[in-house]
C-alpha cells in the first residue's frame, strides 16, 4: 500500500518468490548451457547468448501468463501472482539481452543503421514463410520495455490503476508478436516438429486456461437481474455469504463486492485501488477487507485504507429485510462512512 | 477464483504459507521445475547441428600470395593454410564489408598491388574445402609487397549453361563466423554482409549430398550484390553460364531468370 515512493517494499515472501525464481532461471540456463556445449560443441558464444536467453525469457512469459488464469481457478496459486512483476521484469531483461545481441550481432558494422536495418535488411513481406520476423520481435520487445519500465507503483499510482491495468494488458500483444516471431523465424529454419508442438502447445494451455477462466468471469459477474424495491436490488440472502468473506455482484455497471462481518454487511467496490484485483475473492482480516493479489486492506463500513495509508472505496448502501440482503447500486463518493446493516436479531 | 474446502487466505505480507496452499505450491512448482528442464534438453537435442567450420577469431596471421580481383578480391597463396581448404583466399573486410574498399585505401599508399606478391595480415575462415581472410585490421592489413608483377596461371575454364537450386549466402559468415551463417534466422544478416560488398557465393547441393560452392557475377561479369539482395538466403533456382576460374566456379548469373521455388 502506498504512502511514499520506496524503489521496492522488501518482505520475506518476496524474497522467498525471488529465491525460487532465481533457482529456476539458474537450473534452466545451466541445463540449455550445458547441453549445448556438450551436443553442439562449435556453437559460438555469440549464438550460445542469443539462444540461452530467447529460451529463458519465451520460458517465463508462458509462466508470468499462466499464473493469472491459475489463480482464477484455485486461490492457492495467489502466492505465485503476489511478486509476478519481478518476474516481468527478468523476463524483459532477458528478452532485452537477446534483442541486443541479435541486433549486433545481425546488424551492426554493416552499411546501414543497426536500427534500421532491422526494419530494411529482409522486405520480402509477400511470402507467409520469408516474413521479416525480426520486426515482430523487435515490437514484442518494446511493448516489454514499456511494461518493465512503467512496473512499479510509482507509474501504477501517476497513470492511474486502469490506464496501467490497460497498458500492461498490451502483454498478450507482446506474446502475439513473440510466437509470430518465433514461428517465422526458428521454425522457418529448424525442421523438427517438436519445435512446432511446443509452440503451439504452449499458446494451446495460455489461451485455453484464459479463455476458460474468462467465461467463467463473464458468467459470474453478469448483471443480476434479481428485483429491486425503491432503490435497491435484492442481491442474495445473508446465509449465500460465508463469514468474513463476499458475494460480488454487477448490477448495470457497478461491480460491488458484498462483505459479511460481525452479523453485518457492507458493500464496497470490487476493484482494489492497487491494480484493480477483486476485493470480493478477498477475506476480512483484522476487521480490514484484504485484497487476495497483494494484500492492501480497507475497512468494510468507509472503503478507506487504514491509516497512514490513503487509498479509498466507492461504497454503497446495504440494508436487509428478513434474510434477503439489498444493495443500492448507485455508489457514494470514495471513502463514504455507510451504516453497515445488521440482521435482525443479531447481537453485534 | 475458489477453494471451497478450505478457508485458508494468502497475505503476501505475512509470514508463511498456509498448509494447503503450500502443498499445491510445493507440487506444481516441482512439476514446472521437472518439465521446464525436460524441455530445455528437448529444445536444444533436436536442434539442427551446427557445421564445423572455423573462425580463428583473435589469432591474426600472416599470408602471402598474389592479389587478384577477378571474380572477387582473392589471395592465391602458396601454402600455409589449412591443407583440406583451396589455397585461394576470398578476402572480405572487416565487419560486414567487402575488402575491396579496404584494398583501395591500401593501394591509395602503396601503389597498385595487382597481380603482385604481397603479404596481408587478417584472421582466417574456413571449412568444407573454402578459405576466406578477414582484413581484420582494415586498411592496415598489409605487411609487404613485392614491387613486380606476376603472371596470373590459374586455369579458366570454357563457359558452360547451367541451371541450379540452392541459397545464396555471404561466405563469411557460413564458412566460420556465425552458427548458423545460413537460412531464414541467418537472412538479414546475409543481406548486411552482401550489401556491403562481401562477394555473394551460391551454395548448391551435388548428388552425393555434399555442397558446391560458386561465386556469382550477372551475364556481363559485373558484380550483383544490390541485385540479388531480394533473394538472399532463399530456396531458388538460377541460370546462365558458368566457368572454373582457378578453383572457384564462377556463376554468371540471368537475372531475368532467377526464381523463387
Amino acid at each position: 500500500m502506498g504512502v511514499s515512493y520506496q524503489a521496492i517494499l522488501w518482505n520475506k515472501s518476496k524474497k522467498r518468490y525471488d529465491l525460487w525464481m532465481s533457482l529456476f532461471i539458474i537450473l534452466v540456463l545451466a541445463v540449455f548451457v550445458l547441453a549445448q556445449m556438450t551436443l553442439h560443441p562449435s556453437i559460438t558464444i555469440e549464438t550460445l547468448i542469443i539462444r540461452a536467453t530467447a529460451f529463458t525469457a519465451i520460458t517465463l512469459l508462458h509462466i508470468i501468463l499462466i499464473i493469472g488464469p491459475l489463480c482464477r481457478l484455485d486461490s492457492r496459486f495467489l502466492p505465485l501472482l503476489y511478486n509476478r512483476r519481478h518476474l516481468g521484469v527478468t523476463m524483459f531483461l532477458f528478452a532485452l539481452v537477446h534483442g541486443l545481441f541479435c541486433i549486433i550481432q545481425f546488424h551492426t558494422l554493416g552499411d546501414t543503421n543497426p536500427i534500421a536495418s532491422v526494419f530494411l535488411s529482409n522486405q520480402n513481406y509477400q511470402e507467409i514463410s520469408e516474413f521479416p520476423f525480426q520486426i515482430l520481435g523487435f515490437l514484442a520487445l518494446v511493448i516489454l520495455l514499456l511494461m518493465a519500465a512503467t512496473s512499479h507503483d510509482f507509474w501504477l499510482k501517476n497513470l492511474t490503476p486502469r490506464i496501467w491495468k490497460g497498458l500492461h494488458m498490451a502483454v498478450y500483444i507482446a506474446y502475439a508478436l513473440v510466437v509470430g516471431h518465433v514461428a517465422l523465424g526458428t521454425l522457418q529454419y529448424e525442421s523438427k516438429p517438436l519445435y512446432w508442438v511446443m509452440l503451439l502447445g504452449g499458446f494451446v494451455v495460455i489461451a485455453g486456461l484464459q479463455i476458460f477462466t474468462g467465461l467463467r468471469e463473464v458468467k459470474r459477474l453478469r448483471s443480476t437481474s434479481e428485483k429491486t424495491k425503491d432503490k435497491f436490488v435484492k442481491v442474495c440472502n445473508f446465509d449465500d455469504i460465508e463469514d468474513s468473506r463476499a458475494k460480488i455482484v454487477t448490477i448495470g455497471s457497478e461491480n460491488i463486492a458484498v462483505f459479511r462481518y460481525d452479523g453485518q454487511i457492507s458493500a464496497v467496490s470490487n476493484l482494489c485501488r492497487h491494480q484493480l484485483g477483486p476485493l470480493g475473492e478477498g477475506k476480512i482480516v483484522d476487521g480490514c477487507i484484504t485484497c487476495p493479489w497483494h494484500g492492501y486492506q480497507y475497512f468494510p463500513h468507509n472503503g478507506q485504507s487504514p491509516p497512514p495509508f490513503n487509498e479509498k472505496l466507492k461504497t454503497y448502501e446495504v440494508n436487509i429485510r428478513g434474510n434477503d440482503v439489498w444493495v443500492d447500486p448507485k455508489p457514494k463518493p470514495p471513502g463514504t462512512f455507510i451504516q453497515p446493516a445488521k440482521l435482525e436479531g443479531s447481537a453485534s | 477464483m475458489n477453494s471451497p474446502k478450505s478457508n485458508e487466505f494468502y497475505i503476501g505480507w505475512k509470514d508463511g504459507l498456509p498448509p494447503r496452499t503450500r502443498r499445491l505450491l510445493i507440487l506444481f512448482i516441482t512439476a514446472l521445475f521437472t518439465f521446464s528442464l525436460g524441455i530445455t534438453y528437448l529444445v536444444v537435442k533436436n536442434q539442427k547441428p551446427f557445421n564445423n567450420h572455423q573462425f580463428e577469431l583473435g589469432n591474426i596471421q600472416e599470408f602471402s600470395g598474389v592479389l587478384v580481383y577477378n571474380p572477387a578480391p582473392m589471395l592465391l597463396t602458396e601454402g600455409g593454410i589449412p591443407e583440406t581448404v583451396s589455397d585461394e583466399l576470398l578476402l572480405v573486410g572487416y565487419g560486414k564489408r567487402g575488402a575491396l574498399g579496404f584494398l583501395q585505401e591500401i593501394e591509395e599508399e602503396h601503389g597498385q598491388l595487382r597481380q603482385r606478391k604481397i603479404t596481408l595480415r587478417g584472421t582466417l575462415i574456413h571449412g568444407d574445402g573454402r578459405a576466406v581472410l578477414e582484413l581484420t585490421e582494415k586498411a592496415k592489413s598489409l605487411v609487404e609487397a613485392d614491387e613486380h608483377e606476376v603472371f596470373n596461371q590459374r586455369e579458366i575454364s570454357s563457359p558452360q549453361p547451367f541451371q541450379l537450386e540452392g541459397e545464396i549466402l555471404d561466405p563469411k559468415c557460413y564458412f566460420g563466423v556465425m552458427k548458423p551463417g545460413e537460412g531464414k534466422i541467418h537472412k538479414s544478416c546475409a543481406i548486411r554482409c552482401i550489401s556491403g560488398g562481401i562477394p555473394p557465393v551460391f551454395r548448391s547441393k551435388r548428388s552425393d549430398g555434399t555442397f558446391e560452392y560458386s561465386l556469382m557475377k550477372d551475364t556481363e561479369g559485373q558484380d550483383i550484390n544490390q541485385r540479388i539482395l531480394p533473394y538472399v538466403a532463399e530456396n531458388i533456382e538460377i541460370s546462365g553460364q558458368s566457368q572454373m576460374v582457378g578453383d572457384w566456379n564462377v556463376l554468371y548469373v540471368d537475372m531475368d531468370k532467377i526464381r523463387r521455388i
